[in-house]
């Protein structure tokens, strides 16, 4: 045969047409019902840059929450934003003290591929106290799942195992 | 915005679908679109060779390993030397596609245009892998990492949305009984299935409060529409005077911002979706539409997830915020009832190839308009008008579009 000089060969096989329905004369692809399955692993590493919000992840590393104010409108972010995407003005760094209220959350029995995490896991909305909008993370250390409450409140903990990616270096808990 | 040469229209020709299903084992996404543009060019009676132009309609560049499919479809179809420009806006990519194929036309860039659209969802990766892609349509930065993907964002919004008006899991484990049903008469939906309420609260819990049969499907499909002006049909289709005439009469998009903690809190705060209220102002707009829940025969409804459904119905105008759930126990949005949605299925029960999906509902309410679906689910015709609303991310793009028959 020679199928077997192809190395990532899955199969060979005779495919059924699937709008049979919609071909009553018979099926105009019957020429085309061989099909052939390969394997392709594909396999890429980043260099990836965090650009004008990395400062954030550093000071995480200091145990620090920080995020953007805007000189001219006020606004507090709750993700920093290096550029006030209200007023269009380059924010300063603020810090602000990690608490907050948990406005909305979900709790997932399933977890995307490459995302180590133990399931159930809790991933929470945050109103950070100081600023006007949210943040996203995880809730961790809420004991029993019938602890976790709407409008709980909530702070930033930090990680002491080391952490794949830095925004694994926070997490919320409990307040 | 002023619509400034209000003579020259947008008429919807005609349309193909390929068989959606969880995987397409047959053939690949070429092949898909191949099957539909043989359909599409047979329902609006016209030629490729005859037509000026393509949007190509198609989501992710992970799912197929294949940068710039859309220069491959477009040669597929013979197309070639011929323009063709891709849209892309995640799951609201084929409601964007049908926009651009008014724009083009209206703006005089061409006469006729094939929006061609598919997506290759299916299994040749595991479904945890799969989630992984959808997620990177999320902020990898920000919300990736924590392991934010689509079903926990959606839920944590329902959350919300129960927290404030009292919505229940069984009001919204109704849209999937409603969708699954109508995909019963489809013959190419993915998922034709006569459930009840029971069954989907006792299928598997991925993410509370979803529930395995509140979810929509990664589908393998392809869609295709044709449209043109009426001197261009006039001149190439040779259906144009046999079948009604469908005209687009309305067209409207709205965004907002990629990640939900980002949106003005606390409203619309992370509940509804701004961008679908933005979109459906400016398409009633432009078609005249006052009242929506009266003025639409059926309408076609982004149901990622059945509770988006509910929370559409409300942002797309059919009803105040918070009233959704109540109406849907009064089967308001069955086929029969006062405003019929997804009578195609919708993603839940026809299937979600994002590129082909919106392309799909246009196709639905085309042949609605028609009255050619399958008699158990051909909707009454007292308006003569049909919409459907598709979006992206968490309601980051959306697109409403507004089909009328003319005659």
């Amino acid at each position: 045969m020679g199928t077997e000089l192809i190395s990532n060969l899955l199969e060979i096989y005779t495919a059924e047409d699937p709008m049979a329905f919609a071909h009553p004369d018979g099926d105009p692809w019957a020429d085309f019902r061989e099909v052939m399955r390969v394997e392709w692993k594909v396999d890429f590493t980043y260099k990836h840059v965090l650009g004008k919000y990395s400062k954030f992840f550093i000071e995480l590393a200091n145990h620090k929450f920080l995020t953007t104010e805007c000189p001219n409108c006020g606004k507090v972010w709750g993700i920093p934003r290096p550029l006030c995407s209200d007023c269009m003005t380059i924010t300063k760094w603020k810090e602000l003290p990690g608490t907050g209220t948990m406005v909305s959350y979900s709790i997932s029995n399933f977890v995307p591929a490459f995302m180590k995490v133990e399931t159930p896991y809790v991933l929470a909305m945050v109103k950070m106290d100081g600023a006007d909008t949210l943040f996203t993370h995880q809730l961790r250390n809420y004991g029993d799942i019938e602890n976790i409450k709407m409008n709980m409140p909530v702070k930033v903990a930090y990680a002491t195992e080391p952490v794949v990616h830095p925004m694994l270096l926070m997490h919320f808990e409990p307040a | 915005m002023e619509i400034l040469d209000k003579e020259r229209r947008v008429y919807v020709l005609g349309g193909g679908i390929s068989k959606f299903a969880a995987e397409r084992t047959d053939a690949n996404m070429r092949d898909w679109i191949n099957e539909a543009t043989l359909e599409a060019l047979e329902d609006s009676g016209c030629k490729i060779q005859d037509i000026e132009h393509t949007t190509t309609s198609y989501f992710s560049d992970h799912f197929d390993k294949q940068l710039k499919a859309g220069a491959i479809f477009h040669d597929n179809i013979g197309m070639c030397p011929k323009p063709n420009v891709r849209v892309e806006g995640g799951g609201g990519t084929g409601g964007l596609a049908i926009r651009n194929a008014y724009a083009y036309i209206k703006a005089g860039l061409c006469d006729s245009m094939i929006v061609i659209g598919a997506e290759n969802m299916g299994r040749h990766v595991p479904s945890d892998v799969a989630q992984q892609f959808i997620a990177l349509a999320s902020d990898t930065d920000w919300e990736v990492q924590v392991a934010g993907f689509y079903i926990a964002y959606y839920a944590l919004m329902m959350n919300a949305h129960m927290e404030k008006y009292g919505t229940t899991e069984e009001q919204f484990a109704k849209v999937s009984v409603k969708n699954h049903r109508n995909a019963m008469s489809n013959p190419k939906a993915h998922y034709p299935m006569d459930i009840t309420v029971d069954d989907v609260m006792n299928s598997k819990m991925i993410t509370y409060p979803y529930k395995l049969l509140d979810n929509c499907l990664l589908s393998d499909g392809a869609a295709c529409i044709v449209f043109a002006t009426e001197e261009w049909a006039k001149k190439h289709s040779t259906t144009w005077e046999k079948k009604p005439t469908i005209e687009v009469t309305g067209t409207g998009c709205g965004t907002d911002y990629m990640r939900l903690a980002d949106r003005p809190y606390p409203e619309p705060g992370i509940m509804h979706f701004r961008g679908k209220q933005e979109g459906a102002r400016q398409a009633y707009e432009m078609a005249g539409v006052k009242d929506p829940m009266k003025e639409f025969d059926c309408f076609e409804v982004h149901d990622a997830y059945s509770g988006v459904e509910l929370v559409s119905y409300e942002d797309l105008g059919f009803c105040k915020p918070g009233e959704s759930g109540k109406l849907m126990d009064q089967g308001v949005f069955d086929i029969g009832g006062e405003l019929p949605t997804n009578t195609s299925g919708g993603l839940i029960g026809f299937g979600h190839p994002v590129g082909a999906t919106g392309l799909a509902q246009g196709i639905e309410v085309l042949r609605q308009l028609r009255q050619e679906v399958d008699p158990v689910r051909q909707v009454e015709l007292n308006n003569k008008r049909g919409g459907m609303d598709s979006h992206g991310g968490t309601g980051t793009f959306c697109a409403i579009n507004i089909f009328e028959r003319r005659d």
